[in-house]
Parts: structure tokens; sequence; C-alpha cells
């Protein structure tokens, strides 16, 4: 018995020291984890090496001194640390340089799309003031109006059309929200027609790099709508105006945008036919300014001349606007938007070669200045007057031919460019005037379209092959390069771009024109037209104390004859 | 007359019925395509409106064309397109190309500069 006992004592002993040692292991686990832990490599060199510059970075005693010549103004201490512990690290450094390169391409994205945002005030006085002033509240009214037209059908549908499948822009974080585009399969190849998402701005495009291209993007539809208002002054009848606008914002610019910027078969051209880069537009001599000028002539047949402003012979009468002078400083306002439109069509100014945006505005700067040139000079030989209207509208084709190529070319180049469209500019007003019978109030389907049309052009003339946008363009490797530096194919990817442009954009804006004459009725009534738009259509006048000098003879017996008949 | 509030009423509904059908495309299934019949019938009845009071507005310095002309200039117009964008597919040669797309945009510029201006300007009232 006392055996058992000893044996059962002895059992439980053994037993019980098992289970000791067991705990004893168990709870020295965490501590043979932490030995192997501390027994672990040093933290890397690179990061030793910032937590040295951490130490030497300037001490909030420092700071508080003052920093006048800003020498110790952002340093290390500025990054932010994911581990405090830890300290600075490698990933933390480099996660800021991208959201620095992000933030800088941000920034600058948005302020060049305010300045084009502010081109709408120069439109606006550009116009009114090539108008008479009975008909000022009305120009000035669409010029207006069309920002809040264009700006509501873009982000219904405009926006969506355009941009929904255009993901992949690195200099925005990316955009790989903006992922569906709808193709279609053509000789054996795909065809980029149209996005799908981006409606209302909502679902997964609801993202901050989504929110910065539709804000550029946005004005610069608004840009192309408000030059249809231009061409169809004095006689638009405002509800037309706008029902017309609102499809121009939902469909017929986004669709060519799409196809050009969208990542559409216009871009595709490069990748899928082997023409040069595909079709190239900068900052949208024809995505903006072409498709606005097709349309704004489309419109202008639909609507016809100004009572008074054709002859029996055929002859045509000046009509002579109300104000040079908000014609030429709404010039000045519109030059100083170019430099958001063309520097910011690199849709930043950080990393894949956007430190070119200091070329991309002199170019701007000098086709303007060219154009004005040969605008005045052309004029001023001609007539013997300098042409005060038509030198301001030599500058703004100057602009508008080099938006297209201003990424492109030299400064020669733009030189070229900028003069070719100064003359263009006046000889195209004088043939749609004269031999077309189209009236177009302020120049807008030269200045615009056809000029436009020779911005498209001229980038496969005189692109250099210097310009290097993250060494690629439309997805084929290298420059854009035209026919004059070696590269024949490019041109043909533009001429291809300019039949789009006439043979589609102008024939599609008909179209849609011509039935809304059917349903809505374009044109002011003869009684309306005669009065001045501002009471009938607006119900003020654009100057009510003025008192209105009576218009000359020939058009105060136009207007007699129509309200006769 | 010029404008009106049926006019500020018609292009409200317009707006209200562009909305409509856009976020029926959006939406999608059973719902999106309620949505987008709701907006499209929205549409035509704000357009049947705006062509309602057309006729109200009174006569405007303008006289009918030839509508067939119009269409054809149209035609013409587009038919350029069609070639250039043919053209390219039936000669991988760059001058060919070329020569084809400067044929396409000849026949668009007859079209749009040449045959429309005539349609509209057939029976323009300044010519009489």
């Amino acid at each position: 018995m006392k055996k058992l006992i000893r044996g059962s004592c002895f059992i439980l002993c053994i037993l019980s020291m098992c289970l000791a040692l067991s705990t004893a292991v168990r709870a020295q686990a965490p501590a043979a984890a932490a030995a192997a832990a501390a027994a672990a490599p040093p933290a890397a060199p690179a990061d030793a090496e910032l937590k040295g510059a951490l130490a030497k970075a300037p001490s909030t005693s420092d700071l508080a001194k003052g920093d006048p010549g800003g020498a110790i103004t952002g340093t290390l201490n500025d990054v932010p640390i994911a581990d405090s512990k830890a300290g600075p690290t490698v990933t933390d450094v480099g996660t800021q340089v991208g959201q620095n390169k992000i933030a800088i391409n941000f920034v600058w994205t948005l302020v060049t799309g305010f300045l084009v945002m502010f081109m709408q005030a120069g439109f606006a006085m550009v116009e009114s003031g090539l108008c008479r002033v009975k008909n000022a509240n009305h120009t000035y009214m669409m010029n207006f109006f069309v920002y809040t037209a264009g700006l509501f059908s873009y982000w219904l549908i405009g926006f969506a059309i355009q941009m929904g499948g255009a993901a992949g822009n690195g200099n925005l974080g990316g955009l790989q929200s903006l992922s569906v585009e709808h193709t279609t399969s053509l000789f054996g190849k795909t065809w980029g027609l149209f996005g799908g998402t981006g409606f209302f701005l909502s679902g997964h495009t609801y993202d901050v790099g989504v929110m910065v291209i539709f804000l550029f993007q946005m004005v610069f539809m608004d840009t192309a709508l408000t030059i249809v208002t231009g061409a169809c002054a004095e006689r638009w009848k405002f509800l037309a105006f706008c029902v017309s606008s609102s499809i121009m914002g939902a469909i017929t610019y986004p669709l060519y945008a799409n196809w050009a910027w969208g990542g559409g078969w216009l871009s595709q051209l490069g990748v899928n036919n082997q023409l040069g880069k595909g079709y190239c537009d900068f900052a949208g001599s024809g995505v903006v300014h072409a498709v606005g000028g097709m349309t704004a002539l489309a419109v202008s047949l639909i609507v016809g001349p100004r009572i008074g402003k054709f002859n029996r012979d055929g002859s045509s009468n000046p009509i002579i606007g109300h104000d040079i002078s908000a014609v030429l400083i709404g010039c000045f306002i519109l030059a100083f938007g170019w430099f958001g439109f063309n520097p910011g069509s690199t849709l930043g100014a950080s990393a894949n070669g956007n430190l070119r945006i200091g070329t991309i505005a002199v170019d701007t700067m000098l086709a303007g200045c060219t154009g004005t040139l040969g605008a005045m000079l052309y004029m001023w030989m001609k007539n013997g007057k300098v042409d005060a209207s038509m030198s301001g509208n030599g500058l703004l084709a100057g602009l508008v031919a080099i938006t297209a190529p201003s990424g492109f070319v030299s400064s020669v180049g733009a030189c070229i460019i900028g003069v070719i469209a100064g003359f263009l500019v006046c000889l195209s007003v004088a043939f749609i005037e004269n031999v077309m019978k189209v009236d177009d109030p302020v120049g807008a389907i030269s200045v615009h379209g056809t000029c436009g049309l020779w911005g498209v052009l001229s980038v496969g003339l005189l692109a250099d092959g210097t310009s290097n946008y993250g060494g690629s363009w439309n997805g084929v490797t290298g420059s854009v390069t035209g026919l004059f530096y070696g590269d024949p194919s490019q041109l043909v990817a533009q001429l291809v771009g300019i039949s789009t442009l006439i043979g589609f954009v102008f024939t599609f804006s008909f179209l849609i024109n011509l039935a809304l004459e059917f349903f809505v009725g374009q044109r002011v009534s003869v009684a309306t037209e005669v009065a001045g738009l501002d009471l009938p259509e607006m119900g003020q006048l654009g100057y009510p104390e003025f008192v209105l000098k009576p218009e000359p003879d020939v058009l105060l017996q136009a207007e007699k004859g129509y309200a006769v008949a | 007359m010029a404008a009106t509030r049926s006019q500020g009423s018609y292009y409200t509904l317009f707006l209200v019925a562009s909305t409509v059908l856009c976020a029926g495309i959006f939406v999608g299934g059973g719902k999106g395509v309620l949505l987008l019949l709701i907006g499209a019938v929205g549409l035509l009845a704000s357009l049947f409106g705006m062509l309602k009071i057309k006729s109200l507005e009174g006569k405007t310095a303008m006289k009918p064309g030839p509508t067939a002309m119009k269409l054809i200039g149209a035609f013409v117009a587009g038919l350029g397109w069609v070639i250039t964008l043919f053209g390219m597919h039936l000669t991988p040669s760059v001058g060919g190309r070329l020569v084809l797309a400067l044929v396409g945009i000849g026949v668009s510029l007859f079209g749009m500069i040449v045959v429309l201006p005539a349609a509209f300007n057939k029976n323009a009232v300044w010519k009489s």
C-alpha cells in the first residue's frame, strides 16, 4: 500500500513537472520570438540614413525664430510618417513623392482649367462687341447661358461618352475607374466608339482624379459650344439656341472628343493602321475649335443671313459692331486664357515630359503674335486701313491654329503656323461671305473652323519629333513627327481627322439642327429681328440709357421691305 | 411673338426628361429601362410642345428651300468621310491613303461649301 502511495506521488510529481515545464516553455515563447527579432538584421541603410537626416532636421525652436530665406522650411519633418515609433522610411518618402507628383499635376490642371473657363468672358465681349447695340443683351446672354447648358448636359452624359473609357493617364493617378469604352470590330481591328462610365460622376467615377479631368474637359467643351453663338448672333431664337447647345454638349462634341482624346478610333490610327502616332490634336484645334466651327457653319446655313446683310445682286453690306473696345479687350482675355488651353493640355507639370510646358506657352504666344501680324498687314495692304476687328480675329486665328500643334512644334514652326492662320482668316471671311453667302457676324466659322482645320493639318507637316511625353503618344512609341521631319504617315492621320470633322461632325450637326428647325424653329420673327433681340427675347435692353442711332439707310430699307412683305 | 412662358416650360421639360433618360442609362436593368422610356416620352413631348407653339411666333425672314437638295448636300458631305475611312483599308501605302483621304475631303467640301449653300440660297429672301 505504501509502495502504491509512493508510486502515485511520484507519477503526480512527474506530471506536475511536465505541466510546469510546458507552461514555462509557452510563457517563454514570446520572449524567444522577441529575442529572435532582436537578432534580425538592422534597419535598411536608407531607412537609417533617413533617421539620421530626421535628427539633423531643423527643430521647432529653429523654426520658431522665423525663416526669411526659406532655407529650413519644408524638410523631412514635413513628410507624413506611417509608424512614428519606427521613424521615417523609404516607403514614407516614396509615398510622399508620388503624392507630390499627382498634387502638382492636379493643381496645374485645375488652375489651367480655371483660365480656360475665364475665356467665356472673352468670347462674350468679342461676340457682343461685334453685334449691334440692339442685340447686346441677347448675345451676352447666349454666351452666359451656354456655360450652364453645356455643363449640365456634359455632366449628365457628355463626359461619359467622351472620357468613359479614358483610363490610364499616369499624370492624374491613372483614372482607372474610367474603364468602359464601347468598341466595334472592323477590318480585323478593334475601334473605340464611345465611353460608358461617368454618368452624373457617380458610382466608381466619384473619384478625385476623375473630378479634375471632368473640370478640365468641361471647360474645353464649353469653348466649342460658344463658337456657334457668335456665328448665329442677332437672329438665333433663344429657345433654339438652348436646345441646340444642350444637344451639342451632350452628344456632338463628346463623340468627336472621344475619338481623338478618349481612346476612340482616331487615336488608334497609329496602333491599328500604322499612321504615325494616330490622330494628334494636342489641345484641340480640331476637337474644340473645328467642331465648334463646323457646327457654326451648319447652324448659320439653317438660320440664314441677317436682314439687310445681302443685297438683291448678292453683294454684301457691312453691319458694324457696337463696341470695338469690348472686342479687343475680349481678344486679350482670350489670349490670356489660351495659356490655360495649351500648356494645360499636358494634364500635368510633373513627369512624363511635362516640362515642355514652357515651350508650349511660348509657341502659343508667338502664334498669336504672328496671327495678328498676318491679318493686320493683309488688311492694311489690301484696304489701306488697319482693320481692328480683323486684327483681333488674326490673333484668335493664330491661337486657334497653334492649339493642335503647340505640344509638338518649335517656336519657328509656331510663327509659321500663326502667320498663315492670320492670312487664312481674312481670305476665309471673304469667301464665306461673298461666295457662300453665309452671314457670320463675328467671323467665327473662319477663325475656329478654317483655322482649326489648318491647325490639325499643321501637326502632320511641322511636328518636329522632339516632344517626349512619357516616350509614346496614343500608344505608339516615339515622338510625333510631321512630313517635313520625316513621317508622311502622320499627315495621313491628320487628314483622316480633318475628313471626319468635315464629313461627320458637320453633317451630324447639320442634320440635328435641321430637325430642330422643324420642331423648334431656329430663327426669330422679322418683327423681333427688326426691333433687336434684346427686348423681345430678353425683356431688357443691353444699354437702356443709350439713345439708339438709326440704322444705315440700306439696312432700314431692307427692314422695311421685310416688314411690308 | 418673342420669348414666352410656354417656351420656358417646354425647355424645362426638355431638361428634366433628358436627366431622367440619362438616369435610365446609368441605372440599367428593369428600372433603367423604365426611366429611359419615361425620359424619351418626356423629350418627345417637349419637342412636340415646341412644334405646337412654333407657328405662333410670327413670320421669319426665310423662305423654305429645296429640302431634297439640302439632304443631298448633307449626303455628299457624309460620303466624303466614308471614302476616307474605306480608303485607309483599300491600300497599305501611305501615298495611296493620302490621295484617298484628299479625295474624301474634296467630296465632303463639295457638299458643304457648294451644294448646301446653293440649296439654302436658291430661294433666299434677299434675292427677292
